[in-house]
Protein backbone atom coordinates (compact mmCIF):
# COMPACT_ATOMS: atom_id res chain seq x y z
CA UNK A 1 0.00 0.00 0.00
CA UNK A 2 1.68 3.61 -0.93
CA UNK A 3 -0.54 5.67 0.73
CA UNK A 4 -2.64 5.05 3.86
CA UNK A 5 -4.40 7.37 6.31
CA UNK A 6 -5.88 6.16 9.83
CA UNK A 7 -8.55 7.99 11.83
CA UNK A 8 -7.86 11.39 10.79
CA UNK A 9 -9.90 14.06 12.79
CA UNK A 10 -10.05 17.59 12.16
CA UNK A 11 -12.50 20.61 13.89
CA UNK A 12 -13.19 24.18 13.06
CA UNK A 13 -14.46 25.84 16.10
CA UNK A 14 -17.14 23.81 16.66
CA UNK A 15 -17.50 21.82 13.42
CA UNK A 16 -16.34 18.70 12.80
CA UNK A 17 -15.12 18.25 9.72
CA UNK A 18 -13.13 15.09 9.86
CA UNK A 19 -14.49 12.27 11.68
CA UNK A 20 -12.09 9.20 11.91
CA UNK A 21 -11.57 9.29 7.61
CA UNK A 22 -9.54 7.08 6.47
CA UNK A 23 -8.34 6.12 3.09
CA UNK A 24 -6.03 3.62 1.72
CA UNK A 25 -4.34 4.09 -2.28
CA UNK A 26 -1.95 1.25 -4.30
CA UNK A 27 0.04 2.34 -5.99
CA UNK A 28 -0.71 3.44 -9.45
CA UNK A 29 -4.34 4.01 -8.46
CA UNK A 30 -6.34 7.49 -8.69
CA UNK A 31 -9.02 7.84 -6.28
CA UNK A 32 -12.04 9.90 -6.98
CA UNK A 33 -13.26 11.87 -3.96
CA UNK A 34 -17.35 12.95 -4.59
CA UNK A 35 -18.74 15.27 -1.69
CA UNK A 36 -20.85 18.25 -1.31
CA UNK A 37 -18.94 21.59 -0.73
CA UNK A 38 -17.64 22.22 2.68
CA UNK A 39 -18.22 18.27 3.06
CA UNK A 40 -14.26 18.22 3.94
CA UNK A 41 -12.14 17.08 0.96
CA UNK A 42 -9.57 19.87 0.67
CA UNK A 43 -8.92 19.46 4.68
CA UNK A 44 -8.01 16.39 3.93
CA UNK A 45 -6.26 16.51 0.93
CA UNK A 46 -3.87 19.27 2.78
CA UNK A 47 -4.02 17.01 5.85
CA UNK A 48 -2.43 14.63 3.46
CA UNK A 49 0.26 16.92 1.82
CA UNK A 50 1.32 18.25 5.44
CA UNK A 51 -0.33 21.80 5.11
CA UNK A 52 -2.64 21.55 7.43
CA UNK A 53 -2.28 19.49 10.64
CA UNK A 54 -4.50 17.34 12.07
CA UNK A 55 -6.32 17.01 15.69
CA UNK A 56 -5.81 13.39 15.45
CA UNK A 57 -4.68 10.67 13.18
CA UNK A 58 -1.93 9.32 11.00
CA UNK A 59 -0.44 9.41 7.83
CA UNK A 60 1.45 6.42 6.32
CA UNK A 61 3.46 6.86 2.89
CA UNK A 62 5.13 3.43 1.79
CA UNK A 63 4.43 2.25 5.36
CA UNK A 64 6.62 5.17 7.29
CA UNK A 65 4.91 7.45 9.07
CA UNK A 66 4.63 10.85 7.35
CA UNK A 67 2.27 12.92 10.08
CA UNK A 68 4.95 15.16 11.13
CA UNK A 69 6.87 15.16 8.09
CA UNK A 70 6.87 18.96 7.07
CA UNK A 71 4.95 19.01 3.42
CA UNK A 72 8.18 19.86 1.23
CA UNK A 73 9.94 15.78 2.51
CA UNK A 74 6.53 14.56 1.77
CA UNK A 75 6.65 13.90 -1.78
CA UNK A 76 3.42 14.42 -2.30
CA UNK A 77 1.90 17.46 -4.61
CA UNK A 78 -0.83 19.45 -3.69
CA UNK A 79 -2.83 20.96 -6.93
CA UNK A 80 -5.67 23.85 -6.79
CA UNK A 81 -8.92 24.57 -8.48
CA UNK A 82 -6.81 27.33 -9.99
CA UNK A 83 -3.56 26.55 -12.03
CA UNK A 84 -1.74 29.30 -9.61
CA UNK A 85 1.66 29.45 -12.43
CA UNK A 86 4.51 31.51 -10.86
CA UNK A 87 4.03 35.21 -12.77
CA UNK A 88 7.25 35.91 -13.49
CA UNK A 89 8.12 32.54 -14.95
CA UNK A 90 7.57 31.27 -18.77
CA UNK A 91 5.98 27.99 -18.99
CA UNK A 92 9.17 26.40 -19.51
CA UNK A 93 10.57 27.51 -16.44
CA UNK A 94 7.24 27.48 -14.35
CA UNK A 95 7.64 23.23 -15.80
CA UNK A 96 10.85 23.21 -14.49
CA UNK A 97 10.55 25.03 -10.95
CA UNK A 98 10.50 21.77 -9.00
CA UNK A 99 13.83 20.73 -10.69
CA UNK A 100 15.46 23.89 -9.81
CA UNK A 101 14.82 23.76 -6.42
CA UNK A 102 16.80 20.41 -6.69
CA UNK A 103 19.59 21.96 -8.78
CA UNK A 104 19.17 19.33 -11.33
CA UNK A 105 21.52 19.51 -14.72
CA UNK A 106 20.71 21.39 -16.86
CA UNK A 107 20.82 19.26 -19.60
CA UNK A 108 18.28 16.39 -17.44
CA UNK A 109 16.14 19.40 -16.78
CA UNK A 110 16.02 20.34 -20.52
CA UNK A 111 15.01 16.86 -21.42
CA UNK A 112 12.48 16.58 -19.00
CA UNK A 113 10.61 19.52 -19.50
CA UNK A 114 10.90 19.21 -23.23
CA UNK A 115 9.29 15.84 -23.08
CA UNK A 116 6.57 16.96 -20.78
CA UNK A 117 5.62 19.85 -23.01
CA UNK A 118 5.44 17.23 -25.68
CA UNK A 119 3.21 14.89 -23.77
CA UNK A 120 0.89 18.09 -22.79
CA UNK A 121 0.30 19.34 -26.22
CA UNK A 122 2.36 22.85 -25.26
CA UNK A 123 5.50 22.44 -27.61
CA UNK A 124 5.37 25.76 -29.06
CA UNK A 125 4.27 27.44 -25.59
CA UNK A 126 7.77 27.30 -23.89
CA UNK A 127 8.54 31.06 -23.94
CA UNK A 128 4.59 32.73 -23.10
CA UNK A 129 4.09 33.98 -20.17
CA UNK A 130 1.05 32.42 -17.79
CA UNK A 131 -0.96 35.61 -19.16
CA UNK A 132 -0.73 34.44 -22.92
CA UNK A 133 -2.19 30.79 -22.17
CA UNK A 134 -5.83 29.84 -21.74
CA UNK A 135 -7.54 28.22 -19.05
CA UNK A 136 -6.73 24.94 -20.10
CA UNK A 137 -3.29 25.63 -21.24
CA UNK A 138 -2.50 27.02 -17.98
CA UNK A 139 -3.87 23.89 -16.18
CA UNK A 140 -2.12 21.82 -18.57
CA UNK A 141 1.15 23.76 -17.39
CA UNK A 142 0.78 22.83 -13.51
CA UNK A 143 -0.05 19.33 -13.93
CA UNK A 144 3.55 19.46 -16.18
CA UNK A 145 5.14 21.60 -12.95
CA UNK A 146 3.74 19.03 -10.34
CA UNK A 147 5.03 15.99 -12.89
CA UNK A 148 8.23 17.54 -13.54
CA UNK A 149 8.91 16.53 -9.58
CA UNK A 150 8.10 12.79 -10.42
CA UNK A 151 6.20 12.76 -6.92
CA UNK A 152 5.06 9.94 -5.01
CA UNK A 153 1.34 11.20 -4.88
CA UNK A 154 -0.42 14.18 -6.37
CA UNK A 155 -3.83 15.52 -5.26
CA UNK A 156 -6.10 17.53 -7.37
CA UNK A 157 -8.18 19.73 -5.83
CA UNK A 158 -11.15 20.07 -8.21
CA UNK A 159 -8.76 21.17 -10.86
CA UNK A 160 -11.39 21.27 -13.32
CA UNK A 161 -13.72 23.51 -11.68
CA UNK A 162 -12.69 26.84 -13.26
CA UNK A 163 -13.09 25.56 -16.97
CA UNK A 164 -15.76 25.40 -19.46
CA UNK A 165 -17.23 22.58 -20.52
CA UNK A 166 -15.60 21.25 -23.36
CA UNK A 167 -11.79 22.11 -21.93
CA UNK A 168 -12.76 20.33 -19.19
CA UNK A 169 -13.64 17.68 -20.79
CA UNK A 170 -10.35 16.92 -23.15
CA UNK A 171 -8.66 17.87 -19.65
CA UNK A 172 -10.01 14.88 -18.05
CA UNK A 173 -9.06 12.82 -21.16
CA UNK A 174 -5.98 14.16 -20.79
CA UNK A 175 -4.97 13.73 -17.11
CA UNK A 176 -6.09 10.05 -17.54
CA UNK A 177 -3.93 9.39 -20.44
CA UNK A 178 -1.10 11.32 -18.79
CA UNK A 179 -1.32 9.33 -15.03
CA UNK A 180 -1.61 6.13 -16.79
CA UNK A 181 1.55 7.20 -19.22
CA UNK A 182 3.75 8.52 -15.93
CA UNK A 183 1.95 5.49 -13.57
CA UNK A 184 0.71 8.41 -11.30
CA UNK A 185 -0.90 7.64 -7.85
CA UNK A 186 -3.02 10.33 -6.75
CA UNK A 187 -6.36 11.75 -5.37
CA UNK A 188 -9.07 13.46 -7.51
CA UNK A 189 -11.50 15.62 -5.35
CA UNK A 190 -14.81 16.86 -7.87
CA UNK A 191 -18.01 17.60 -7.60
CA UNK A 192 -19.06 15.60 -10.98
CA UNK A 193 -20.21 12.55 -10.63
CA UNK A 194 -19.15 11.93 -14.36
CA UNK A 195 -15.66 13.49 -13.92
CA UNK A 196 -15.06 10.98 -10.90
CA UNK A 197 -15.80 8.09 -12.94
CA UNK A 198 -13.66 9.21 -16.45
CA UNK A 199 -10.72 10.19 -14.07
CA UNK A 200 -10.60 8.11 -11.27
CA UNK A 201 -9.93 4.68 -11.04
CA UNK A 202 -11.66 3.97 -7.77
CA UNK A 203 -14.38 6.41 -6.27
CA UNK A 204 -14.77 7.28 -2.61
CA UNK A 205 -17.66 9.85 -1.50
CA UNK A 206 -17.07 11.89 1.53
CA UNK A 207 -19.93 12.84 4.09
CA UNK A 208 -20.66 13.49 7.85
CA UNK A 209 -16.83 13.71 7.81
CA UNK A 210 -16.26 10.52 6.85
CA UNK A 211 -14.89 8.40 4.04
CA UNK A 212 -16.50 5.29 2.07
CA UNK A 213 -15.01 3.89 -0.49
CA UNK A 214 -15.76 1.66 -2.87
CA UNK A 215 -13.72 -0.95 -4.51
CA UNK A 216 -15.15 -1.15 -7.83
CA UNK A 217 -17.13 1.77 -10.20
CA UNK A 218 -19.88 -0.91 -10.13
CA UNK A 219 -20.64 -0.46 -6.42
CA UNK A 220 -20.50 2.83 -6.10
CA UNK A 221 -23.07 2.60 -9.18
CA UNK A 222 -25.30 0.31 -7.14
CA UNK A 223 -25.33 2.26 -4.12
CA UNK A 224 -28.63 3.62 -3.79
CA UNK A 225 -27.12 7.07 -1.75
CA UNK A 226 -24.94 8.26 -3.61
CA UNK A 227 -27.23 9.66 -6.31
CA UNK A 228 -25.94 8.08 -9.49
CA UNK A 229 -28.91 5.83 -10.12
CA UNK A 230 -31.41 8.80 -9.56
CA UNK A 231 -29.20 10.60 -12.38
CA UNK A 232 -28.85 7.92 -15.01
CA UNK A 233 -33.03 7.50 -14.48
CA UNK A 234 -33.31 11.29 -15.15
CA UNK A 235 -31.30 11.07 -18.62
CA UNK A 236 -32.69 7.72 -19.64
CA UNK A 237 -36.21 9.15 -19.27
CA UNK A 238 -34.99 12.15 -21.67
CA UNK A 239 -34.16 9.66 -24.11
CA UNK B 1 -6.37 72.60 -30.09
CA UNK B 2 -7.92 73.75 -26.72
CA UNK B 3 -7.18 70.30 -25.42
CA UNK B 4 -3.59 70.70 -26.23
CA UNK B 5 -3.35 74.00 -24.81
CA UNK B 6 -4.63 72.69 -21.60
CA UNK B 7 -2.41 69.69 -21.41
CA UNK B 8 0.62 72.41 -21.71
CA UNK B 9 -0.81 74.49 -19.11
CA UNK B 10 -1.23 72.19 -16.84
CA UNK B 11 1.97 70.70 -17.18
CA UNK B 12 3.43 74.23 -17.02
CA UNK B 13 1.11 74.32 -13.68
CA UNK B 14 2.89 71.46 -12.78
CA UNK B 15 6.64 72.23 -13.22
CA UNK B 16 6.39 75.78 -12.77
CA UNK B 17 6.70 76.07 -8.38
CA UNK B 18 9.91 73.57 -9.45
CA UNK B 19 11.29 76.35 -12.20
CA UNK B 20 11.04 78.83 -9.93
CA UNK B 21 12.57 77.35 -6.81
CA UNK B 22 15.66 76.09 -9.46
CA UNK B 23 15.42 80.29 -10.67
CA UNK B 24 15.49 81.41 -7.30
CA UNK B 25 18.34 78.69 -6.09
CA UNK B 26 20.53 80.90 -8.78
CA UNK B 27 19.69 84.45 -7.90
CA UNK B 28 20.62 87.22 -4.89
CA UNK B 29 19.21 90.51 -3.90
CA UNK B 30 15.53 90.43 -4.74
CA UNK B 31 13.73 93.53 -4.17
CA UNK B 32 10.69 95.29 -5.50
CA UNK B 33 9.58 95.92 -8.36
CA UNK B 34 11.84 93.61 -9.66
CA UNK B 35 10.22 90.83 -11.50
CA UNK B 36 13.98 88.51 -11.43
CA UNK B 37 16.69 88.81 -8.83
CA UNK B 38 18.73 91.36 -9.43
CA UNK B 39 21.97 88.92 -9.65
CA UNK B 40 22.53 85.76 -10.84
CA UNK B 41 25.09 83.74 -9.19
CA UNK B 42 26.48 80.36 -8.31
CA UNK B 43 28.01 80.94 -4.88
CA UNK B 44 24.46 79.56 -3.26
CA UNK B 45 25.12 75.89 -5.01
CA UNK B 46 28.80 76.66 -4.01
CA UNK B 47 27.78 76.68 -0.45
CA UNK B 48 26.92 73.39 -0.65
CA UNK B 49 30.58 72.66 -0.80
CA UNK B 50 32.30 74.74 0.43
CA UNK B 51 30.68 75.37 4.27
CA UNK B 52 31.19 72.88 7.13
CA UNK B 53 27.67 73.29 8.38
CA UNK B 54 26.22 73.89 4.63
CA UNK B 55 23.99 71.83 2.67
CA UNK B 56 26.00 68.53 1.40
CA UNK B 57 26.54 67.93 4.83
CA UNK B 58 22.28 67.91 5.10
CA UNK B 59 21.74 66.34 1.81
CA UNK B 60 24.20 63.43 3.27
CA UNK B 61 22.66 63.17 6.19
CA UNK B 62 19.20 62.72 4.95
CA UNK B 63 20.33 60.01 2.39
CA UNK B 64 21.56 57.92 5.16
CA UNK B 65 18.68 58.95 7.74
CA UNK B 66 16.31 57.69 4.71
CA UNK B 67 17.76 54.89 3.26
CA UNK B 68 18.74 53.20 6.32
CA UNK B 69 14.58 53.44 7.31
CA UNK B 70 13.64 52.76 4.06
CA UNK B 71 15.86 49.74 3.48
CA UNK B 72 15.39 47.10 6.26
CA UNK B 73 11.67 49.09 6.85
CA UNK B 74 10.48 47.71 3.91
CA UNK B 75 12.33 44.10 4.24
CA UNK B 76 10.95 43.95 7.88
CA UNK B 77 7.60 44.73 7.13
CA UNK B 78 7.42 42.87 3.82
CA UNK B 79 8.09 39.53 6.40
CA UNK B 80 5.98 40.75 9.51
CA UNK B 81 2.77 41.26 7.63
CA UNK B 82 2.94 38.02 6.22
CA UNK B 83 2.60 37.07 9.82
CA UNK B 84 -0.08 39.84 10.65
CA UNK B 85 -2.05 38.62 8.27
CA UNK B 86 -2.15 34.98 7.96
CA UNK B 87 -2.77 35.55 12.05
CA UNK B 88 -6.21 34.23 12.96
CA UNK B 89 -5.90 37.99 15.05
CA UNK B 90 -5.34 39.57 11.64
CA UNK B 91 -7.86 42.55 12.30
CA UNK B 92 -6.49 43.40 15.70
CA UNK B 93 -3.03 43.48 14.57
CA UNK B 94 -3.55 45.76 11.77
CA UNK B 95 -5.68 48.23 14.04
CA UNK B 96 -2.55 48.32 16.48
CA UNK B 97 -0.63 48.81 13.35
CA UNK B 98 -3.12 51.82 12.95
CA UNK B 99 -2.49 53.66 16.03
CA UNK B 100 1.20 55.70 15.76
CA UNK B 101 -1.49 57.66 12.86
CA UNK B 102 -4.09 59.35 15.41
CA UNK B 103 -1.35 61.04 16.63
CA UNK B 104 0.41 63.86 14.80
CA UNK B 105 4.01 62.64 14.49
CA UNK B 106 5.12 65.92 16.79
CA UNK B 107 2.67 64.72 19.05
CA UNK B 108 3.98 61.05 18.93
CA UNK B 109 7.79 62.62 19.22
CA UNK B 110 6.63 64.68 22.09
CA UNK B 111 5.11 61.03 23.89
CA UNK B 112 8.54 59.41 23.27
CA UNK B 113 11.32 62.06 23.97
CA UNK B 114 11.86 60.90 27.60
CA UNK B 115 12.29 57.78 26.60
CA UNK B 116 14.78 58.73 23.89
CA UNK B 117 16.70 61.51 26.68
CA UNK B 118 16.91 58.33 28.89
CA UNK B 119 18.11 56.05 26.67
CA UNK B 120 20.80 58.24 25.10
CA UNK B 121 19.34 58.52 21.79
CA UNK B 122 17.98 61.83 21.73
CA UNK B 123 20.39 64.07 19.44
CA UNK B 124 21.53 60.91 17.49
CA UNK B 125 21.15 59.95 13.62
CA UNK B 126 20.32 56.67 15.15
CA UNK B 127 17.66 58.15 17.51
CA UNK B 128 16.25 60.17 14.56
CA UNK B 129 16.36 56.60 12.66
CA UNK B 130 14.71 54.64 15.48
CA UNK B 131 11.92 57.12 15.80
CA UNK B 132 10.66 57.37 12.32
CA UNK B 133 10.00 53.40 12.77
CA UNK B 134 7.58 54.22 14.77
CA UNK B 135 5.48 55.66 12.07
CA UNK B 136 7.06 53.88 8.98
CA UNK B 137 7.29 50.55 10.50
CA UNK B 138 3.25 50.44 10.61
CA UNK B 139 3.42 52.02 7.50
CA UNK B 140 5.05 49.04 6.08
CA UNK B 141 2.94 46.58 7.61
CA UNK B 142 -0.06 48.22 6.50
CA UNK B 143 1.20 48.27 2.90
CA UNK B 144 1.92 44.65 2.63
CA UNK B 145 -1.24 43.24 4.65
CA UNK B 146 -3.17 43.65 1.15
CA UNK B 147 -0.51 41.44 -0.62
CA UNK B 148 -0.46 38.87 1.83
CA UNK B 149 -3.96 36.89 0.43
CA UNK B 150 -5.33 33.90 0.08
CA UNK B 151 -3.52 33.31 -3.31
CA UNK B 152 0.16 33.89 -1.96
CA UNK B 153 -0.57 31.48 0.61
CA UNK B 154 -1.45 29.12 -1.93
CA UNK B 155 1.41 29.71 -3.90
CA UNK B 156 3.16 29.50 -1.10
CA UNK B 157 1.99 26.42 -0.15
CA UNK B 158 2.44 24.86 -3.65
CA UNK B 159 6.45 25.78 -3.57
CA UNK B 160 6.60 23.76 -0.32
CA UNK B 161 4.39 20.60 -1.93
CA UNK B 162 6.51 20.91 -4.49
CA UNK B 163 9.60 20.10 -2.60
CA UNK B 164 10.56 24.08 -1.61
CA UNK B 165 11.97 25.28 1.52
CA UNK B 166 10.32 28.42 3.50
CA UNK B 167 13.87 30.26 1.75
CA UNK B 168 13.19 28.82 -1.01
CA UNK B 169 9.64 30.56 -1.56
CA UNK B 170 10.80 33.62 -0.48
CA UNK B 171 13.92 33.74 -2.98
CA UNK B 172 12.19 32.24 -5.99
CA UNK B 173 8.49 33.10 -6.10
CA UNK B 174 7.30 35.59 -2.74
CA UNK B 175 10.09 38.48 -3.70
CA UNK B 176 9.94 38.04 -7.21
CA UNK B 177 5.50 38.27 -7.07
CA UNK B 178 6.07 41.28 -4.80
CA UNK B 179 8.70 42.82 -6.35
CA UNK B 180 7.18 46.22 -7.94
CA UNK B 181 4.88 46.20 -4.28
CA UNK B 182 8.80 46.07 -2.80
CA UNK B 183 9.71 49.24 -4.90
CA UNK B 184 6.59 50.68 -4.24
CA UNK B 185 6.91 50.40 -0.58
CA UNK B 186 10.42 51.38 -0.51
CA UNK B 187 9.66 54.75 -2.69
CA UNK B 188 6.93 55.63 0.33
CA UNK B 189 9.09 54.95 3.35
CA UNK B 190 11.78 56.67 1.87
CA UNK B 191 9.87 59.94 0.92
CA UNK B 192 8.27 59.51 4.61
CA UNK B 193 11.55 59.86 6.09
CA UNK B 194 12.58 62.36 3.79
CA UNK B 195 10.19 64.97 4.09
CA UNK B 196 9.84 63.88 8.09
CA UNK B 197 9.71 67.04 10.32
CA UNK B 198 7.97 66.76 13.46
CA UNK B 199 9.56 63.75 15.03
CA UNK B 200 13.40 64.80 13.65
CA UNK B 201 13.41 68.01 15.25
CA UNK B 202 12.19 66.75 18.66
CA UNK B 203 14.48 63.68 18.50
CA UNK B 204 17.03 65.17 17.03
CA UNK B 205 16.86 68.44 18.99
CA UNK B 206 18.35 70.51 16.94
CA UNK B 207 21.66 68.26 16.05
CA UNK B 208 20.45 66.31 13.77
CA UNK B 209 19.87 68.72 10.54
CA UNK B 210 17.98 66.58 7.61
CA UNK B 211 17.81 68.50 4.50
CA UNK B 212 14.03 69.02 5.50
CA UNK B 213 14.89 70.68 8.63
CA UNK B 214 17.39 73.25 6.68
CA UNK B 215 14.31 74.02 4.53
CA UNK B 216 12.67 75.42 7.30
CA UNK B 217 15.38 76.86 8.79
CA UNK B 218 16.50 79.23 5.74
CA UNK B 219 12.47 79.84 5.51
CA UNK B 220 12.27 80.81 9.27
CA UNK B 221 15.73 82.99 8.49
CA UNK B 222 13.88 84.74 5.10
CA UNK B 223 17.32 83.17 3.49
CA UNK B 224 14.64 82.76 0.51
CA UNK B 225 17.67 81.91 -2.02
CA UNK B 226 19.28 79.25 0.29
CA UNK B 227 15.61 77.65 0.81
CA UNK B 228 15.31 78.00 -2.89
CA UNK B 229 18.44 75.96 -3.31
CA UNK B 230 17.80 74.23 -0.28
CA UNK B 231 14.01 72.88 -1.92
CA UNK B 232 15.79 71.91 -5.28
CA UNK B 233 17.82 69.01 -3.44
CA UNK B 234 15.07 68.35 -1.30
CA UNK B 235 13.04 67.17 -4.16
CA UNK B 236 15.62 65.99 -6.42
CA UNK B 237 16.04 62.32 -4.60
CA UNK B 238 12.39 61.70 -4.59
CA UNK B 239 12.18 63.38 -8.32
CA UNK B 240 15.19 60.34 -9.32
CA UNK B 241 13.04 57.45 -7.24
CA UNK B 242 10.29 58.54 -9.62
CA UNK B 243 11.86 58.27 -12.46
CA UNK B 244 13.53 55.15 -11.15
CA UNK B 245 9.61 53.54 -10.42
CA UNK B 246 8.28 54.61 -14.18
CA UNK B 247 11.01 53.21 -15.59
CA UNK B 248 11.83 50.21 -14.08
CA UNK B 249 8.51 49.13 -12.24
CA UNK B 250 5.49 49.99 -13.57
CA UNK B 251 6.83 49.96 -17.46
CA UNK B 252 7.39 45.99 -16.17
CA UNK B 253 10.98 47.03 -18.10
CA UNK B 254 12.78 45.86 -14.98
CA UNK B 255 12.18 42.00 -14.32
CA UNK B 256 12.18 38.84 -16.66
Amino acid sequence: MLLHAVDITKRYGREDVLRAAGLHLQSGEMLSILGRSGSGKTTLLKILAGLEAPDSGQVFLEGRDISGLPPNLRGIVYLYQEPLLFPHLNVFENIAFGLRLRHLPRQDVNARVTQLLDNLELPGHAGKMPHQLSGGQRQRVAFGRALAVQPKVLLLDEPFGALDAETRASMQVLLQQITRQYGITGIFVTHGIKEAIVVGSRIALMRDGGLKAYETIQAFIDDPTTGVRDEMDFWKGLS
Amino acid sequence: MAGRFLKYAFIALLLFPFAFLLMLSFGRGWGYPHVFPEQWTLENWRFILESQAGLGHSVLLSLLVSLGVAVPVTLASFWVSRAVSYSPYRRRWLVLAYLPYVLAPVVLAACLQAFFFRGGLSGKVWGVMAAQLFITFPYGVIFFSGFWNRRMQAMEQLVATLGGSRAQAYIRVLIPVAREALMTCFFQIFLISWFEYGLTTLIGVGKVQTLTLKVFQYVNEANIFLAALAGCLLVLPPVVLLWLNRRYVFSGAGGR
